[in-house]
């Protein structure tokens, strides 16, 4: 059994801080170590005891990782694109060859709130103590960027037993635009746990078009906080295909903070083995007029168990607020699992508010359809599950990025199916 | 082509077909006539193989039991099946999907498959026939289709997979006069010394422009009459209940 | 245009007291207090034993704090546990010798209980506080072997079925509440249905608390043996006071093969005033247990009264083959609150069940939809499908829909959907144009909102529930 219980000289290790940020970090620090990683009883954690999986499958957690080595990198091909490589949570190159360089800031992260909030995520307070890398992009006023910013997310096959805590911050400025595709690579053959701080302000008007990937499965436990603020008449778009990983968790929460802004999330996903794939949203209608609409699809297959739990409040202020909440999940073997909550929370009367939550087989009559037309069960039940996921997929624009994403999906439904 | 002899299927524990006996030879047109719940929709099931029934009987197509084979052999052995309710596939491109179903079925004859371009040419063609809007084939699976729609291209695919044996499910139900002189056009000029065609249907009104060779009457899981086209303007007059 | 008709604001019509007599046990919550009922209540040893067994589990546990309405904290050394009319002490033989007093309240309240007046088709048990006053039809039922009794009746008379069947759906260590109730309860209903038995009537159960500082503690258990059918309903007032009162009910069903129970509720507890003052707080465990195969438990609730209001009749489908239904709705106005919902438990294999809710909230009132459907490894082909809409009038007032979904079973199906809105103001405009005022319009189209669940009660009490659904509403639109 792992002690979680984390000694304060492990800040010290990370480096020297002032003292407003030192006692920022300690607080947080005992925080964590007051719960430990979040279990059954906690809400959220409902149907992930995170605390049980990692005393299960770690002997240990080392906090301190030294620097990366340098990696090769293997762009992508299929498309041109702007580029920044993080390697295990550090920021190391980028180009933005298409774009103009003043527009654009890249650094790496410091932090500079130093709330003392005790969080209801134990994780957040495990990353606020111990953070030590990430980067911060801006894209200043009045900048559309010209092509996709691809991030490159590369974890190296040293990992083994580690705890990173990442802190990344985006902010994208008023009548400003980005494209971003998140692709994470993961060398690792070793369990590692991997804990993401994420900030993303949207400014008036500002547009961001956000995929997430991932390049293959692997054995990580990721966790990442998100937090998003979009302001008047923003928009923010997120796809998220996640590959399977043994722990997956994506907690995003969307501050819809001025009027007419509006967020939109996808996500598609096929897994299998024993992965745990779960997303929890929180949509904050805070202001009049807002939109905010979640598609969420599972396909699981083997000993693999999804979660989504998806929270819609709304003020009593935000008035004409329309907010639509779907998951589907398909449960292909016996041993599967998906369990989910999708939550409204209403304070307002003049809304559009919906869910809808199914999970079980497909459709009976669709594959006798298909076989009375020549194809097999296992064909049919393959083309279904294809035209279940490509669904998220084919709403993505561009033709070239659609293209790359779809050919993902369909190897990672091949090898898994 | 097909023979029917004593069959018997029933659906969680109710009988619904009794003894029914029926036999097609190559180029024949029959019609099965007959009142709502008299089987007729549970024939065109069993025939394609759909799971879920209990049958005793004997069900030969082309000399061969059909026992044991399974719906998507079936269709490859040459059975098609036009729904009385086709099924709506979203996410599945139309266009794709029936050029995977035709590869199947011709992979399954020997043939060989066909690239996209050459199979493009023939639904194009087939598709002009039936006076159908290409637009159409790029959407998703009978999505959003009106009734008309999903029975055309029900029709279209006969055309397109060219069977043996083609089994039509109150093809004409909800069909307005123009679609359905469409849907017989593209029934009639199908029609050739090979092939069988097994026309299910509740109304006589079909029959005025697909002519049959038999006609026969199921009533309550039994063919209770049979004759030729007379009897189905026989049936008109007089109604289901006149007959026996 | 404003409506013309002024009188619309009923006052809560139920809120008169009956003034009488009362035999009180010791204040508060003590081992001493239990004895107390359970020796007034002439109870055997094991009864007793099984009281004092809860009250040890109760000195251990916490009251649950995850609900949605939050209330101050309860003093339970400040309540009584058990009080009854002087009159109930030696127990009357007929219904002439009950205290003419009470036989007036249920009159006053609908509920007529002489033998000349009596409501035809329905069998009724009336609680007044602690203790059950009569019961109607109890002849003719006895005639077909149905038991249909007081609680404390049947621990003395029927003592094997009690023992087998109390607490085998609730344990005594359930959570706080259902404990508590398991230590103190001093009246409800008993009814057994022997095998191959269609109950020729609607039981019902007849709830009033009187007296003040009284917390209501009822307990109703429900057989139905193989092959049997019954279709039970209970009603509830109060009246109106200052004081928030307490009323934690257990109601456990059992459900043999093939047998079929249907309970229906219209609780009408006193809501409390305009400000939040007074009301009843309505903590109740139902659950229903399907134990035998294709046997069948379907809840209906109309929830419109109680300060708060926090209940979630379950279904354990444990039977192959077994059927669980809820329909609710929950209307809130003023400062009410509900969390109200239900669970779903599939075990058994081909088990279905459905879940309708409706929840309409006005003025500051909060409302919550919590629910559970699980679907368990074992549970093949089986099938949920969930629809919660929630209506709001107002922006001072909340709806929540908190549904937990699990599902371990790929051959089984569950959709769930939900919905908020606002009242629609285009049929609002119709109805005005076709002369009928806001009030009216505004009761006609939630009574059309609700007609699903409202169409699941007994005829006898569809009508009543309608108009309760029109009056609870009043004074919310402006």
């Amino acid at each position: 059994m792992l002690n979680f219980k984390i000694s304060s000289d492990e800040i010290d290790k990370i480096g020297n801080f002032t003292k407003e940020e030192k006692n920022f970090r300690l607080k947080n620090l005992e925080y964590f170590n007051d719960t430990g990683f979040p279990n059954k009883k906690n809400e959220d954690w409902k149907f992930s005891d995170l605390n049980a999986i990692v005393s299960k499958n770690f002997n240990k957690l080392d906090i301190q990782f030294g620097k990366s080595k340098k990696q090769k990198v293997d762009f992508i091909k299929d498309f041109e694109h702007n580029y920044i490589v993080i390697i295990n949570g550090e920021l190391t190159i980028s180009d933005f060859r298409y774009e103009e360089k003043d527009k654009i800031t890249l650094k790496s992260f410091i932090n500079d709130n130093y709330s003392n909030r005790k969080e209801n995520n134990p994780l957040i307070n495990l990353n606020h103590a111990l953070s030590d890398k990430g980067y911060f992009l801006e894209v200043k006023e009045n900048y559309k960027f010209k092509k996709i910013l691809v991030i490159y997310y590369l974890f190296t096959n040293d990992l083994d037993e580690n705890i990173l805590n990442t802190r990344n911050k985006i902010k994208i400025r008023k009548n400003s635009e980005l494209h971003l595709l998140e692709y994470v690579v993961n060398d690792s053959k070793k369990i590692f746990f991997n804990n993401v701080h994420e900030d993303i302000v949207l400014e008036n008007s500002a547009i961001l078009k956000n995929i997430y990937l991932q390049n293959s499965k692997s054995s990580g436990y990721f966790h990442k906080y998100s937090i998003n603020k979009l302001f008047t008449e923003s928009n923010y778009t997120s796809f998220i295909f996640p590959a399977g990983l043994k722990f997956n968790k994506l907690d995003l929460e969307f501050n819809l903070e001025g009027e007419r802004s509006e967020c939109n999330l996808q996500s598609a996903s096929f897994i299998n083995n024993n992965e745990h794939q779960e997303i929890k949203t929180r949509v904050n209608h805070f202001s009049p007029n807002c939109r905010s609409h979640q598609n969420v699809k599972n396909v699981l297959n083997d000993e693999s168990k999804g979660v989504y739990q998806g929270k819609i409040f709304v003020k009593d202020v935000a008035q004409k607020t329309d907010a639509y909440q779907l998951s589907k999940a398909i449960l292909l073997s016996e041993k599967c699992e998906f369990d989910s909550k999708p939550e409204l929370e209403i304070y307002a009367d003049d809304v559009k508010c919906s869910h809808g939550s199914t999970s079980g087989n497909l459709d009976k009559d669709s594959i006798y359809y298909l076989m009375t037309r020549g194809l097999s069960q296992q064909e049919s039940t393959k083309l279904l599950i294809d035209a279940f996921l490509n669904e998220v997929a084919d709403s993505i624009k561009s033709n070239s990025i659609r293209n790359f994403i779809k050919t993902k999906l369909e190897t990672q439904l091949q090898d898994g199916y | 082509m097909l023979e029917i002899k004593n069959l018997n299927a029933s659906i969680n524990d109710k009988k619904i077909l009794k003894g029914l006996n029926i036999s097609i030879k190559p180029g024949e047109l029959h019609a099965i006539m007959g009142p709502n719940g008299s089987g007729k929709s549970t024939l065109a099931n069993v025939l394609s193989g759909k799971e879920g029934y209990k049958i005793s009987g004997e069900l030969k197509y082309q000399g061969e039991s059909l026992d044991e084979i399974s719906i998507d052999e079936r269709a490859q052995k040459g059975i098609f099946l036009a729904f009385q309710y086709p099924t709506e596939i979203p996410g599945v491109n139309t266009s794709n999907f029936l050029r995977t179903s035709l590869n199947k079925v011709r992979k399954a004859q020997g043939k060989k498959e066909l690239d996209a371009l050459s199979f493009l040419k023939i639904m194009k063609e087939k598709s002009n026939e039936l006076g159908m809007d290409e637009k159409m084939l790029s959407r998703q699976l009978n999505v959003g289709f009106s009734g008309g729609e999903k029975k055309k291209n029900e029709i279209l695919q006969m055309k397109i997979l060219d069977p043996n044996l083609v089994i039509l499910d109150e093809t004409d139900s909800g069909l307005d006069i123009d679609a359905l002189k469409i849907v017989a056009d593209g029934v009639n000029s199908s029609r050739n010394k090979e092939k069988s065609f097994l026309v299910i249907t509740h109304y006589q009104r079909l029959l005025n422009f697909i002519k049959p060779d038999f006609v026969h009457v199921l009533a309550d899981g039994k063919i209770v009459k049979s004759g030729t086209k007379e009897l189905a303007m026989e049936l008109e007059k007089t109604g289901y209940k006149g007959i026996n | 245009m404003k409506n013309q008709n002024t009188n619309y604001n009923q006052e809560y019509k139920y809120g008169f007291t009956t003034d009488i007599e009362n035999i009180k046990a010791p204040k508060g919550l003590s081992e001493k207090t239990i004895k107390f009922i359970s020796e007034i209540k002439k109870e055997p040893k094991w009864m007793l034993d099984w009281r004092l067994k809860a009250f040890n589990r109760l000195k251990v546990s916490k009251e649950p704090d995850w609900q949605k309405p939050k209330f101050p904290k309860i003093d339970y050394q400040a309540l009584y546990y058990y009080s009854a009319p002087k009159s109930m002490k030696d127990k009357p033989k007929s219904l002439d010798e009950v205290d003419p007093k009470l036989i007036e309240t249920y009159n006053k309240l609908g509920i007529p209980l002489n033998e000349q007046k009596k409501l035809s088709g329905v069998a009724v048990d009336a609680v007044f506080d602690s203790v059950s006053v009569a019961t109607t039809f109890k002849d003719e039922l006895t005639k077909k072997g149905i038991i249909f009794c007081p609680i404390s009746e049947a621990i003395q008379k029927h003592p094997d079925l009690v023992k087998k069947y109390l607490g085998s759906v609730i344990p005594i260590s359930d959570h706080y509440f259902a404990t508590l109730n398991s230590a103190v309860f001093t009246d409800g209903s008993f009814v057994y249905i022997p095998p191959n038995t269609r109950c020729p009537m609607e039981l019902s159960t007849y709830f009033r608390i009187n007296a003040s500082e009284t917390g209501q503690f009822e307990r109703t258990l429900i057989i139905a043996d193989k092959g049997s059918y019954v279709s039970y309903l209970e009603g509830c007032t109060a009246p109106m006071r200052d004081e928030n009162q307490l009323h934690a009910a257990n109601v456990e069903l059992i459900a043999l093969d093939d047998a079929e129970i249907k309970y229906s509720t219209v609780q009408n507890w006193y809501p409390g005033d305009k400000n939040g003052v007074g009301g009843i707080y309505n903590f109740v465990t139902k659950r229903g247990a399907c134990r035998g195969k294709n046997s069948k438990i379907s809840w209906t609730q109309v929830e419109t009264g109680s300060a708060i209001t926090w209940k979630y009749p379950s279904c354990i489908l444990q039977g192959d083959n077994s059927i669980g239904e809820f329909y609710s709705i929950a209307i809130t106005n003023n400062h009410q609150k509900a969390d109200t919902g239900t669970k779903m438990i599939h075990l058994g294999k081909n088990t279905k069940s459905k879940i309708i809710s409706k929840g309409i909230s006005a003025g500051k009132a909060d409302n919550t939809y919590r629910g559970l459907v699980d679907i368990g490894r074992n549970a093949s082909n089986s099938r949920n499908y969930t629809q919660c809409d929630s209506l709001l009038m107002g922006n001072k007032c909340g709806a929540h829909t908190v549904p937990y979904i699990k599902n371990k079973n790929s051959s089984s199906t569950v959709e769930h959907e939900a919905t908020t809105s606002k009242i629609n103001e285009d049929q609002l405009f119709y109805c005005n144009q076709r002369g009928l005022n806001q009030e009216e319009a505004v009761s006609l189209i939630v009574n059309g909102f609700c007609k699903e669940v409202l169409q699941q009660l007994p005829m006898e009490f569809a009508v009543e529930a309608q108009k309760l659904v029109g009056i609870s509403l009043e004074g919310s639109v402006g």
